[in-house]
């Protein structure tokens, strides 16, 4: 162990980041994480369950920041952004912008205060499904907690009301960014992913219908802390989803939108028919799919899934979806039985791709990206490990696992052993 | 039948073994001569059909050619009525995952389809390759130059007495009379209509053997009537209107359709002057510019080279859109171009009277009139009889009815 080390350098506070941050400073390194939104968790922390083992993220989670709160080596920045990186392997220099939240953290508030303000912003934590006031906690779990204060969407009447009613230092609206420059040894990319956009499969009715949701809002739906409270509603008149049909491949494989698999959407699919049966007995799932790709031992999972008659699998992409007063029509090709359905159902939920972040944020340094995006897994520099889905789509184990090797080639960056 | 047998049909050639599969790899090879590899990307995910609003929900089309075009399929394909119902209007093309191009598949088909069905099938086999263009031109220069070498001798013999006065001198017939040019014409004409129905006597029975190896077919509809709704639907353009990806080859296909059809019927009235009960008294030929016929001619001929030159501009691209366009489509497109263009020529010249450029562009007008007419069973222009035998054959056996099939119900 060598505490005199430069520090490493996490980018993206994801699972994978938390982890890499974690692993290298549970065995005595430095860290400094930083992350872009306001909160730890990314997009984990938005799940309903993780497969195949159906557990709450907030286990893994929890674990997670647990071992980064207790551990005094890891720094994290939320709300941060990398604006530069120069040098190399062993030695970096790395300026970070800490972007303002307005609250100074220094005074508690609560939520007795945004009951006064009106302004509200749409809840990207549930996928813009509902609203939240301009002065919000981004959600029940959040690490860091404390409230972040959204002055794009604040009226100048909440203003005044904050600075009426706010305990004296609550609030700095002369909060200013502040670029700080760190010296790290190693650099590890965990900036992670985003859903397709779905407004782009302009076949499949998206924000034309209301009743068609993609993969990520059903997570929020089937989650407690969710709008929803965790139940299954159709969105256009909060009646239960009782018929749902769950469309495989929006945009995934798919040489008009992403031409490559997603690798996750599957078992997430076949987990979200999980959530519909194991909340309501009465209610149907059919599966649309071009493949079911289960690998090794997830296939239990999906053979499972076939025993339930209420579960209906039919080999068929899901070529156009309309609306037939509230319910939806979906046209597919049944490629097993060579027939064209038009089956109806009261909601889809389109199991859109995984879009790497930097396909338009690049780290500003000179790395390799493949045509998607992602960072090119052959190029090998020495002292930047790109990890989990910022190097091509993958699940929570296997991040994690790529962020525990990632580490140890980060540490042995970092000089100083025997 | 139950469906588990229906299911695996299409996709197994012999023996009812499912896991016999005969593929003709000449044949996948003779395909990808024709529309590139592109075929070979398919995934069959169903998109092509499902997006298709021409194909029928039962076995839609063009999901399972997809397949059999793959795996080298030869004689399902070859029966197939389904690809000849297909328009290439794209949709399957443009929407498909995998850029397979499921209307350039069909498209290769349906000319693989025409090349195995036509009789003779050697003249086929050179109207499809480009290395015998020339030989196919040099047939009709030979022929009309014997016809013409031959014609006072054969005048003589048959006690022809050649026309004469100013007017005759300023058509055409004091080279080419009407008695040479309709026997000539009529002759190659018969002889077309001969291999064109033993062409049709081949496809037909391929078609009954799509549906049932030993050839008997149970008819939903009358062969009169199935006839009547495929030409109704040809006339109407019921099913181009229902493309989405290439809208505009809707209106090049009418101005074509019905420029051809404008330009044959006054050719018919010009062929049957001996004989037209209708014709009477004092028909004057050739045509005044203001004739009516005159003008039907025009305009037809202006519709033609509208629509072509409309074609022509879709098929530069050679986008997913568009679709590829290769030899047998450019052949095609070319030899209408230049009967029209050279037939435009040839009345201009006429009118500003230039001897004798005017005879030589009417005879090369004539000799691409000869390849497009004598080689229609053969070459891409085969398509106005094959598609409407298998339209008439899908009428006839109901392949269009899903009337049986619950539309919007969850099964």
């Amino acid at each position: 162990m060598n505490v005199s080390a430069k520090p490493i350098l996490v980018i993206g506070g994801g699972i994978a980041g938390m982890t890499a941050a974690a692993e290298a400073a549970e065995v005595g390194y430095r860290v400094i994480l930083v992350e872009k939104e306001a909160y730890l968790g990314g997009r984990i922390i938005r799940m309903h369950r993780y497969f195949p083992k159906m557990c709450p993220p907030t286990c893994g989670f929890e674990i997670n920041t647990r071992r980064i709160r207790q551990n005094s080596r890891i720094a994290v920045y939320t709300f941060t952004t990398v604006e530069e990186i120069t040098g190399k392997a062993g030695n970096f220099v790395v300026k970070v912008k800490k972007h303002p939240k307005y609250v100074t953290g220094q005074k508690p508030l609560d939520d007795s205060i945004t009951e006064h303000i009106t302004s509200e912003r749409d809840n990207d934590f549930n996928y813009g499904m509902n609203k939240t006031k301009a002065l919000y906690q981004p959600h029940d779990m959040a690490y860091p907690r404390g409230y972040v204060l959204d002055r794009d969407v604040l009226s100048d009447s909440d203003a005044e009301t904050l600075v009426k009613i706010c305990p004296e230092g609550a609030i700095d609206f002369e909060m200013q960014e502040e670029e700080i420059e760190i010296n790290v040894g190693a650099v590890i990319i965990a900036t992670g992913w985003r859903p397709y956009d779905a407004n782009k499969l302009d076949n499949l009715g998206y924000g034309q219908f209301p009743n068609v949701i993609t993969n990520v809002m059903m997570e929020r739906l089937a989650a407690k802390s969710g709008p929803t409270g965790g139940e299954i509603i159709r969105p256009s008149d909060g009646k239960k989803a009782e018929n749902v049909a769950f469309v495989h491949c929006a945009g995934s494989r798919d040489e008009n939108h992403l031409p490559y698999c997603s690798a996750v959407c599957c078992m997430a699919s076949l987990k979200q028919v999980r959530y519909l049966r194991e909340k309501n007995e009465n209610a149907r799932a059919t599966v649309f799919y071009i493949d079911i790709r289960t690998v090794g031992s997830e296939e239990k999972f999906y053979y499972d899934l076939l025993e339930d008659d209420k579960i209906s699998f039919i080999k068929g992409k899901v070529a156009g979806i309309s609306e037939d007063s509230g319910n939806l029509i979906l046209d597919v090709e049944d490629t097993i039985n060579r027939e064209k359905l038009h089956n109806k159902f009261d909601m889809a939920v389109l199991a859109t791709g995984m879009v790497p972040n930097t396909a338009d944020l690049k780290i500003p340094f000179e790395l390799k990206y493949d045509m998607y995006g992602f960072i090119d897994r052959s190029a090998n520099i020495e002292g930047i490990y790109a990890v989990g889905c910022a190097k091509g789509p993958c699940d929570v184990s296997r991040a994690v696992k790529e962020s525990t090797a990632a580490t140890l080639k980060a540490i042995q960056c970092l000089g100083g052993g025997d | 039948m139950d469906t588990n047998e229906e299911t695996v049909q299409g996709q197994v050639v012999s023996n009812n073994d499912p896991l016999t599969i005969k593929s003709d790899l000449d044949f996948i090879e003779a395909l990808r001569n024709r529309c590139g590899d592109y075929f070979l990307k398919c995934m069959q995910c169903g998109t092509c059909s499902a997006t298709c609003n021409i194909a029928p929900d039962k076995a839609p089309f063009p999901g399972k050619e997809m397949a059999w075009a793959s795996w080298g399929i030869k004689d399902r394909l070859m029966n197939d009525p389904d690809v000849w119902l297909c328009y290439q209007c794209n949709d399957c093309s443009t929407r498909c995952p995998r850029g397979a191009r499921p209307g350039d598949l069909l498209a290769a088909v349906r000319q693989e389809s025409i090349v195995q069905h036509a009789f003779p099938r050697f003249l086929s086999r050179w109207v499809n390759e480009p290395q015998s263009i020339l030989l196919l031109l040099s047939i009709p220069i030979i022929l009309l130059s014997l016809a013409l070498i031959l014609r006072d001798s054969i005048e003589e013999a048959l006690g022809i007495t050649k026309e004469v006065g100013d007017q005759i001198l300023y058509s055409y017939s004091s080279i080419f009379p009407h008695w040479l040019l309709n026997s000539f014409f009529l002759f190659f004409t018969a002889l077309v209509i001969i291999a064109l129905i033993v062409g049709v006597k081949r496809f037909w029975s391929s078609l009954k053997a799509f549906d049932n190896p030993d050839g008997s077919i149970t008819p939903v509809k009358g062969l009169m009537p199935s006839i009547f709704s495929a030409v109704k639907n040809i006339i109407t353009h019921e099913n181009f209107s229902k493309c989405t990806a290439e809208r505009t080859r809707q209106f090049s296909h009418i101005a074509i359709f019905f420029g051809f059809i404008a330009l044959s019927c006054v050719t018919l009235w010009i062929i049957t002057l001996g004989i037209n009960p209708l014709i009477s008294g004092s028909f004057v030929y050739p045509f005044g510019f203001w004739s009516p016929w005159k003008i039907l001619a025009n305009l037809g001929g202006l519709a033609l080279i509208g629509g072509i030159g409309l074609i022509i501009r879709d098929r530069m691209r050679h986008d997913a859109q568009a679709g590829a366009g290769n030899y047998y489509d450019w052949a095609f497109l070319t030899t209408i171009f230049i009967v029209v263009a050279t037939g435009f020529f040839t009345e201009a010249l006429h009118y500003v009277r230039l001897e004798p450029h005017r005879h030589i562009a009417y005879f090369v007008h004539l000799v691409f009139v000869f390849t497009l007419i004598v080689y229609l069973p053969y070459s891409k222009f085969a398509h106005v009889i094959y598609r409407t035998v298998a339209m008439v054959y899908a009428e006839h056996t109901g392949r269009n009815d899903d009337v049986s099939l619950d539309k919007g119900e969850n099964k």
